[in-house]
């Protein structure tokens, strides 16, 4: 039996190592670790609860706008403020484009690589390239003139000398199955991806100033001003900017994004039968309109079960840290998020150091678990539980996809399943996201700019304690932050992210994470170059800062707040 | 039958003093007032061509230039060799019989003594506060200056000031600049009060004295080196 | 492909780094860039680095006769943010960065070599191109404990840094935490968390803060080195003037109703739909330095300001703390309540001690006076 281990794992967001045990050929055990640590919600306490947002926006810098967004909810729901529906559709709208052009980076510049072989789109025929991408869809850049441009472009850069960022990796790996031509396409539109998504998210900029980390959050509200006879507010031209990047990000995704996807799929269908692991899914929800109905349903499913979706409840929620850095009550019994108590306390070997003591505690991510159990979250979580619920637009797409593909809804559970889940997740809020717009549109017309609720913005209109929580449907699963407020500041926070769910250890019972269980049986060919450990890995998309946090109470306090 | 008491008429306060006092006193008003409008604007201009906040400003920065001239001069002036305004009567803590001296001052402010202080110009606390409230406006200038010097960073004034910029960021030194007002505030309230007080106490003038520069008092000036002064505010050499 | 050809093309690759190295211009002539396009990128670039247009030759010529420089990123204490900042590149964008620029030879993010081979790409970049190579930072460095608040392949990022940026040729601190130690470090800084200088006092640094750092100010940072050789000049806090040299205030859109007294009340108010200035919100702009108001962001689309929320002054060292709360003109002061301001304290202090001496005062006038025989007698 070998041990071992992949650190740094690269294209993901943050700092993951994955240790792992392979017998005969297939993963016998794995350990997920994450190996860097802030306190940024240490460092919260104390202040202004309005400036939440604009701290827990800096978990992550992949997934920008959703830390924002979970702590202003957050917020709203302790102080029970009740936001503008405009405001409620620049969020939207800014959630929407954040869910695409996520995607399309995680599927084109962190995860393709995995399945694409960059060097073997050298041999490749432009013309048989060409051929093959118009069979797929009607892309105009779909010509051979195009691809041997593409062609062209690497061969120079290879024969430049300098090989960068695709130096030393797995190229001519035998897990690689694409044909040459296959190659070509995704390397050319791993080229395009990377001018598009800088163009589409330009969205953000209008709507909240830059990207990444926009600008115009606020608790009650946006502060992006709505004003058709003003050049210093949303008007007439930003919306019509807007409307045309999101015509962009659709046509991409439907052209290029999905018939890719595929495309590649189609070579590697075994993978819809490796990967599968927890088979227990969870998604928060997501898309509220004026009234706070989800379009995205929320709910969670049970061991591949697809007849039966169960109601999230957010009591039921609770971390472990039996085998995470940390000390205190989470050891042996979960704590909620809102009475968690815990210290950091790294015991793990002196760096440098080769292998980690698995047995022990092994990391900063804690493992929470729902009602006991580990559940996955993320585009496939969301896409099962839409499905599972009838969800109209999911259960269309996805019927189509499994269709296209040949295969029936068991393969979804599977590091396959996530890969299309993703793309399905994806074209789903592109088609989506234009009809806010529109609806903004139409009450702009109607003469409400009204962007802010200022009722409760003035921290003496508070009580002198509150709590509340925040969740969020993000591009990589379900998201919750959990704030208690006294004196107007900020007494504790806490946020339980997808990869904390995703990447957490080992809980109390030993249960394993959902990137643990998924690399189980997982196979390798060459234990010295783990590709099939980045694909199911990758299928994660993995974000680790946002994962690693410290929760951390007065234990004295929480005796005093009870849990509603 | 107790000798009639002698009142002396003392020339305490030269002509640059009493206009250093003025100039300081208005500059304080016009900065504590206009600086408080920079932190809080309650204007609100009607248009965009209008300047209201650059004239609150520019009369903060006048105000401020005008201060720390004042200031300036006043320190100068103390080189001179005169009894009340020469620098040398500004340290009565460093000297034993200056020490007790505030000691008669602070029980007369707390009730335990009627008798105030052997002290013809300023007595011997009131000058300790000056002291402290020249700190202050040494800590203002160098606040008010650097976050003036902003405006053109890479300038002489800027350059001059960048030790400070690395100790201290800008909001701190708002934060300050904002704390040393107060600070001269609570100064002006007390000085006041007690120029008032001890004009009915001592019956000397206290008042009048800061616009004539008569003081009228019963009283010896104690000095720290045991000189003695005239009349006219002249040191006199000592008779032992 | 199979592993033989594929260490055969290594081997080639290898050997043409012995024979030939390429320069950008070069590089960029076979990529079928057009000399129209790179003398556009070389205007950009000009313009980023406020100088006369004029110069625009002078860094074409420059460019044209650098080699394709070495570079490599380390991640360390961060979210990433700096890199997205890169893909958002526009002049030049990234995929010109990486292809026609530079040799990013390691990049967590984007690089496609994983675990011990990653390793690998790193160690033989530093070794043979020791004292040439740029780095970039991302992320604070934490020091408590030896450093094991951030590992990666086994190695904490505190002895990661020493031995890269030790031998690098500058390091790029990008973003407020690797110049300054950022948010990990914000009180009570529970990782000790430091910048790049602080952590490697022996570095030459570059600080390109911000959060995130504007992607243009990172190639016009790159560029000015290769352009000039050298870097360019920094001021007090290790920032390039180019960039930092002026207050966010004082290149403001909206700064005539700053001096004309037109103030946002309120978000969504009449004065906040168009577009006065936002100081009584909170706006840092008047304590911050950065370029934000003239170089904006994603391509120049906007800026903070412009999209109605006000600077949070985040090119300026420790912004975390002394910059917040985020929505009021005076940080708080320590050990007094969220609500109690320097000028709600210092009202107090005023009325308290106004009061005092009213009272003090009426004791006084009560009080019977000496007489005068008794003044003698002191």
């Amino acid at each position: 039996m070998a041990r071992i281990v992949v650190d740094p794992i690269t294209r993901i967001e943050g700092h993951l190592r994955i240790e792992a045990e392979i017998e005969g050929g297939f993963i016998k055990d794995a350990w997920s670790s994450a190996t860097m640590f802030r306190g940024i919600e240490k460092i919260l306490r104390g202040r202004d609860p309005r400036d939440a947002w604009f701290w827990t926006q800096r978990f992550c810098g992949v997934c920008t706008t959703v830390h924002s967004i979970a702590s202003v909810r957050a917020v709203e729901d302790a102080l029970k403020i009740k936001i503008p529906p405009n405001a409620q559709l620049i969020r939207n709208i800014i959630m929407g484009i954040q869910n695409v052009q996520d995607h399309v980076i995680h599927f084109y510049h962190l995860h393709a690589l995995d399945w694409v072989d960059i060097t073997s789109g050298l041999k490749a025929d432009p013309t048989k390239t060409a051929a093959l991408a118009a069979s797929l869809s009607d892309w105009p850049n779909n010509s051979a003139t195009y691809f041997k441009a593409v062609q062209d472009k690497v061969k120079a850069f290879v024969a430049s000398g300098r090989l960068g960022p695709f130096a030393n990796a797995y190229w001519g790996h035998p897990a690689y199955k694409l044909p040459p031509e296959a190659n070509l396409m995704a390397t050319a539109h791993y080229l395009e991806a990377l001018e598009w998504q800088k163009d589409v998210i330009k969205i953000h900029a209008i709507l909240g100033s830059k990207n990444p980390h926009p600008q115009s959050f606020l608790v009650g509200g946006m502060s992006i001003p709505i004003d058709p006879d003003s050049q210093n507010a949303l008007n007439a031209d930003k919306l019509m900017e807007i409307k045309r990047l999101l015509k962009k990000a659709q046509d991409f995704v439907e052209k290029v994004y999905i018939p890719d996807l595929l495309a590649v799929a189609s070579f590697y269908k075994e993978w819809a039968a490796i990967g599968g692991g927890l088979g227990n899914y969870m998604s928060y929800g997501e898309f509220p309109d004026a009234n706070g109905n989800l379009w995205f349903p929320s709910g969670a499913l049970l061991d591949k079960d697809l007849s039966k979706v169960i109601t999230v409840d957010q009591g039921k929620i609770a971390e472990y840290v039996d085998h995470s850095w940390f000390e205190g009550a989470g050891t042996g019994k979960g704590l909620h998020p809102f009475d968690g108590e815990t210290e950091v306390r790294y015991t793990g070997p002196k760096p440098p150091y080769a292998n980690l003591d698995t047995n022990a505690k092994y990391s900063f991510v804690k493992s929470p678990r729902y009602e006991e159990k580990a559940m996955e979250v993320g585009p496939l979580a969301r896409i099962l539980v839409a499905y599972a619920s009838g969800h109209k637009e999911t259960k269309a797409v996805v019927d189509l996809v499994l269709g296209k593909l040949g295969v029936g809804a068991p393969a979804l559970f599977s590091t396959l399943g996530r890969t299309a889940a993703r793309g399905i997740d994806a074209l789903l809020i592109a088609q989506q996201t234009p009809k806010w717009l529109d609806e903004l549109i139409g009450n702009i017309s109607k003469g409400d700019y009204r962007i802010h609720n200022n009722e409760r913005w003035d921290p003496s209109t508070w009580p002198t304690e509150a709590k509340g929580y925040g969740f969020h449907e993000a591009p990589r699963g379900a998201l919750g932050h959990w704030i208690k407020i006294k004196d107007q500041k900020i007494q504790n926070y806490q946020a339980v992210v997808p990869s904390t769910w995703n990447a957490s250890p080992r809980d109390a019972k030993g249960q394993r994470g959902a990137y643990e269980a998924a690399l189980v049986g997982t196979p390798v060919a060459d234990a010295n170059k783990p590709l099939e450990i980045l694909r199911t890995i990758h299928s994660f998309d993995p974000c680790l800062a946002c994962a690693v946090h410290v929760m951390d109470v007065d234990g004295n306090e929480v005796v005093r707040v009870k849990v509603s | 039958m107790s000798e009639p008491l002698i009142f002396k008429r003392y020339y305490v306060w030269q002509l640059p003093v009493r206009i250093c006092h003025w100039v300081n006193a208005l500059s304080v008003l016009l900065l504590s007032i206009s600086g408080f409008l920079i932190g809080y604007p309650v204007i609100v201009g009607s248009s965009p061509e209008s300047f209201l906040m650059g004239w609150v400003r520019f009369i903060h920065f006048v105000a401020g230039y005008a201060l720390i001239i004042s200031v300036i001069s006043r320190l100068l002036w103390s080189l001179n060799d005169h009894c009340f305004s020469g620098w040398r009567e500004y340290f009565p803590f460093l000297t034993r019989e200056g020490r007790k001296q505030i000691l008669v001052m602070l029980k007369f402010y707390f009730f335990i003594d009627r008798k105030t202080p052997d002290a013809v110009g300023h007595n011997q606390l009131a000058v300790t506060a000056y002291v402290g409230l020249f700190l202050i406006f040494f800590g203002m200038f160098v606040s008010g200056f650097a976050l003036y010097a902003e405006y053109a960073p890479g300038g002489t004034m800027h350059a001059v000031l960048n030790p400070v910029y690395l100790i201290l960021s800008t909001q701190t030194l708002h934060l300050y600049h904002h704390i040393g007002m107060w600070l001269i505030i609570c100064f002006v309230i007390n000085h006041i009060y007690s120029v008032w007080l001890l004009d009915i106490k001592e019956k000397g003038g206290e008042i009048t004295s800061i616009f004539s520069g008569y003081k009228y008092t019963t009283k010896v000036h104690v000095f720290s080196e045991g000189k003695e002064c005239d009349e006219n505010g002249c040191f006199i050499k000592v008779k032992k | 492909m199979s592993k033989q050809q594929n260490s055969d093309a290594s081997e080639k690759t290898e050997q043409s780094l012995e024979t030939r190295e390429y320069s950008v211009g070069e590089i960029l002539k076979q990529r079928g860039v057009s000399r129209r396009d790179f003398l556009k990128f070389c205007t950009a670039m000009t313009a980023a680095m406020s100088l006369p247009a004029s110069f625009a030759t002078s860094v074409a010529q420059a460019l044209d006769e650098v080699k394709r420089p070495t570079l490599v990123w380390l991640n360390f204490q961060d979210c990433t943010g700096d890199s997205e900042a890169l893909l958002r590149a526009a002049n030049p964008t990234v995929g010109e960065i990486i292809l026609d620029i530079l040799s990013v030879d390691y990049h967590e993010t984007i690089m496609a070599a994983a675990g011990h081979q990653a390793d690998e790409a790193l160690e033989s970049t530093i070794t043979k191109y020791k004292g040439k190579y740029l780095c970039v930072v991302e992320g604070s460095i934490s020091m408590k404990d030896d450093g094991v608040y951030g590992c990666t392949s086994g190695k904490t990022h505190l002895e990661i840094a020493r031995k890269v940026c030790g031998s690098a040729a500058a390091t790029i601190a990008i973003g407020t935490c690797a110049a300054y130690g950022g948010i990990a470090a914000a009180v009570p800084n529970p990782t000790g968390a430091v910048g790049v200088k602080d952590a490697v006092p022996g570095a030459t640094v570059i600080n390109l803060p911000g959060c995130p750092c504007n992607a243009d100010n990172l190639t016009a940072t790159i560029v000015h080195y290769l352009v000039f050789g050298k870097i360019p000049a920094l001021d007090g806090k290790g920032r390039p003037l180019f960039a930092y040299g002026k207050r966010i205030h004082d290149n403001c859109e909206r700064r005539p109703h700053f001096d004309a007294g037109q103030y946002v009340e309120h978000w969504g108010d009449n004065a906040h739909r168009k577009g006065f200035c936002l100081y009584k919100m909170g706006c840092k702009g008047p304590a911050t330095f950065h370029n934000c108001p003239t170089q904006r962001y994603n391509e120049k689309t906007s800026w903070p300001v412009a999209s109605g929320h006000g600077c949070a002054g985040c090119s300026e060292p420790q912004f975390w703390d002394t910059m917040g709360p985020m929505y009021k003109r005076l940080p708080n002061v320590p050990g007094f309540g969220i609500e109690q301001t320097a000028d709600k304290i210092g009202l107090g202090m005023a009325v308290g001690v106004g009061a005092a001496f009213a009272v003090h005062g009426v004791i006084s006038a009560l009080r019977k006076d000496k007489k005068p025989e008794e003044t003698r007698e002191g």
